[in-house]
């Protein structure tokens, strides 16, 4: 039955031109971060891992949650219209499969993007001249990253089931990041969501920033199921409001 | 089983401020059932409780025997369709996509979508975005939507809410088809007495949150008991000799409404009148309308 459900939620999404959103918004952080690199050639020294401290800067700090956000709120803007909750929900399927399902596609979308910013990574280190190719490890950092964001993408779509308004679950994931930088900065980031995908992906350091990957895994998977077990209790107990 | 849907003192509040109230609704299996009260009376928020969509404050409701809780909300949703407040529909997506979705939800087989689209008449339409369809499309890929998986219970709220007259009509007659040909029962609402009066075997009637009635539509016509009007051209004349035979006379505008009289008691009174000079020169029969007894069953209850 999640199957089914994973199936006509990407009907939903159908003749949707998000894809194109995702397609040219990485396209800013990966050339910001290549500028970057650039005008700074004689601080950065470490070739792909330099290029990657400033790939990664802006995308994770200013981009990656908000995407994710983006996505979330798009899912979720199909119910919002039209009626749609109501027809959602006198379908027989239980409330866990509703949510699991579109996160199930938020993941798929974050895992994607990730992988086109690292498409985007090769690219701009051949563009600006390295040689030859980045450490795997990068790449690693990157799915790494997309683990981190899994707590960022139930509660993104968590607040955007909540909240009717498209923008503003967005605006809070921006917010969320920012905070993020400075929680992981201070040393609490695994106590806030938003700094996990930042950690996971190494964002703008050259030391890796997950000293334990027991504690990012385990914080990961709270906060994860957290949202994931508020997302459905609230479709389950709320008093639905098509309109 | 008699009845498909079964309430018993199903209740619900919103801000201390109580919608419905003990509503008791009894809908047999196989009927069109019309659930009628003015605008803001309860009908949604009573079907929305039937489906789960809102939790009973107080109070219970069984579908086909089965009582709507989180265990059984499941099995009682396949076993029903509906159609709430305004359809719904994904507007990006065209009608059959739509439908498609349903049917991959309900588990029904693929070649229902085609049955139900032509049970609607909208084969023709079915490639157009449903935003793009007319409010009448809308209501009738609502409709479509609900029928798939063949459900045993129809739920539908206001169907022809804002249609044109003829959209009207068409809804109407397929409500009508529909529990003759699928077996299905129909619970459907609406504030106008008149459409129900074409489509509904049972009536139920909500104010202010209360059922105050509930039977088949001939016991709502039998409180419509008829009267004679009568047109004189002397009102005094004929309410003195109204009087004289003790018959209660009524003075409306158009003329004098007495209760109905056995045919010879009505020609002694004509010959009376006639003959007594209250200038007699027409007896009607007034039927009391069904918009009548509708208005005096609320009126009365929302006065209180």
């Amino acid at each position: 039955m999640l199957w089914s459900c994973v199936k006509t939620e990407q009907k939903k999404l159908r003749h949707s031109q998000l894809w194109l959103a995702f397609l040219v918004i990485p396209l800013l952080p990966a050339f910001m971060g290549a500028a970057n690199y650039v005008n700074n050639l004689e601080l950065l020294k470490s070739e792909w891992y330099s290029l990657w401290t400033q790939h990664s800067l802006f995308y994770a700090n200013f981009f990656y949650a908000p995407l994710i956000a983006l996505y979330c709120s798009y899912i979720w803007r199909v119910e919002h219209l039209n009626y749609n909750w109501n027809q959602l929900m006198t379908m027989p399927v239980p409330p866990a499969e509703i949510f699991l399902s579109k996160l199930l596609l938020a993941v798929r979308c974050t895992v994607a993007l990730q992988l086109w910013m690292w498409v985007l990574f090769l690219i701009a280190g051949k563009t600006v001249g390295l040689p030859g190719l980045p450490d795997p490890q990068i790449l690693l950092w990157l799915l790494r990253g997309s683990l981190g964001a899994l707590a960022v993408t139930a509660l993104q779509l968590a607040l955007s089931m909540v909240i009717r308004s498209f923008a503003v679950p967005i605006a809070l994931a921006l917010l969320g990041s920012v905070a993020g930088l400075l929680a992981s900065n201070g040393g609490f980031g695994l106590y806030w969501p938003y700094s996990l995908m930042l950690m996971g992906m190494n964002a703008n350091k050259t030391d890796d920033m997950v000293s334990s990957f027991l504690g990012f895994g385990i914080s990961t998977l709270v906060f994860t199921a957290a949202f994931t077990c508020f997302g459905i209790l609230w479709l389950k107990r709320r008093d639905i409001r098509a309109a | 089983m008699k009845y498909i849907v079964e309430t018993k003192d199903l209740s619900k509040s919103y801000r201390g401020k109580q919608v419905v109230r003990d509503v008791d609704l009894k809908v047999p299996k196989g009927c069109v059932y019309g659930f009628m009260g003015p605008n803001g009376a309860g009908k949604s928020t009573t079907l929305k409780m039937l489906l789960g969509l809102v939790k009973a404050g107080s109070g219970e409701a069984a579908i086909a025997g089965k009582t709507m809780n989180q265990r059984n909300r499941l099995e009682i949703l396949r076993k029903t369709g509906s159609l709430i407040e305004s359809p719904s529909y994904y507007g990006h997506l065209t009608g059959r996509e739509n439908l498609e979705i349903v049917r991959t939800l309900k588990q029904a087989p693929e070649k229902e979508v085609d049955q139900v689209l032509k049970l609607v008449r909208m084969e023709r339409q079915q490639d157009k975005k449903a935003r793009e369809y007319s409010l009448g499309m809308k209501q009738r890929l609502g409709l479509a939507a609900a029928l798939i998986g063949r459900p045993e219970l129809l739920i539908l709220d206001e169907p022809t809410n804002g249609l044109d007259p003829s959209g009207i009509q068409e809804i109407r007659e397929l409500i009508c088809e529909l529990p003759k040909r699928l077996g299905m029962t129909v619970l459907v609402s609406s504030h106008l007495l008149s459409e129900m009066d074409q489509m509904a075997d049972y009536v139920g009637i909500i104010n202010h949150g209360q059922l105050i009635f509930q039977d088949r539509l001939e016991a709502l016509h039998e409180h419509s008991r008829s009267r004679l009007l009568l047109k004189v051209m002397n009102r005094t004349a004929a309410l003195k000799l109204l009087e004289m035979r003790q018959i209660e006379g009524r003075v409306a505008e158009e003329g004098i409404l007495i209760p109905e009289l056995s045919d010879d008691r009505a020609a002694a009174l004509v010959q009376a009148l006639a003959e007594g000079g209250a200038g007699l020169y027409r007896v009607e029969e007034r039927q009391k309308s069904l918009e009548d007894i509708f208005l005096s069953l609320t009126g009365r209850r929302a006065s209180l």
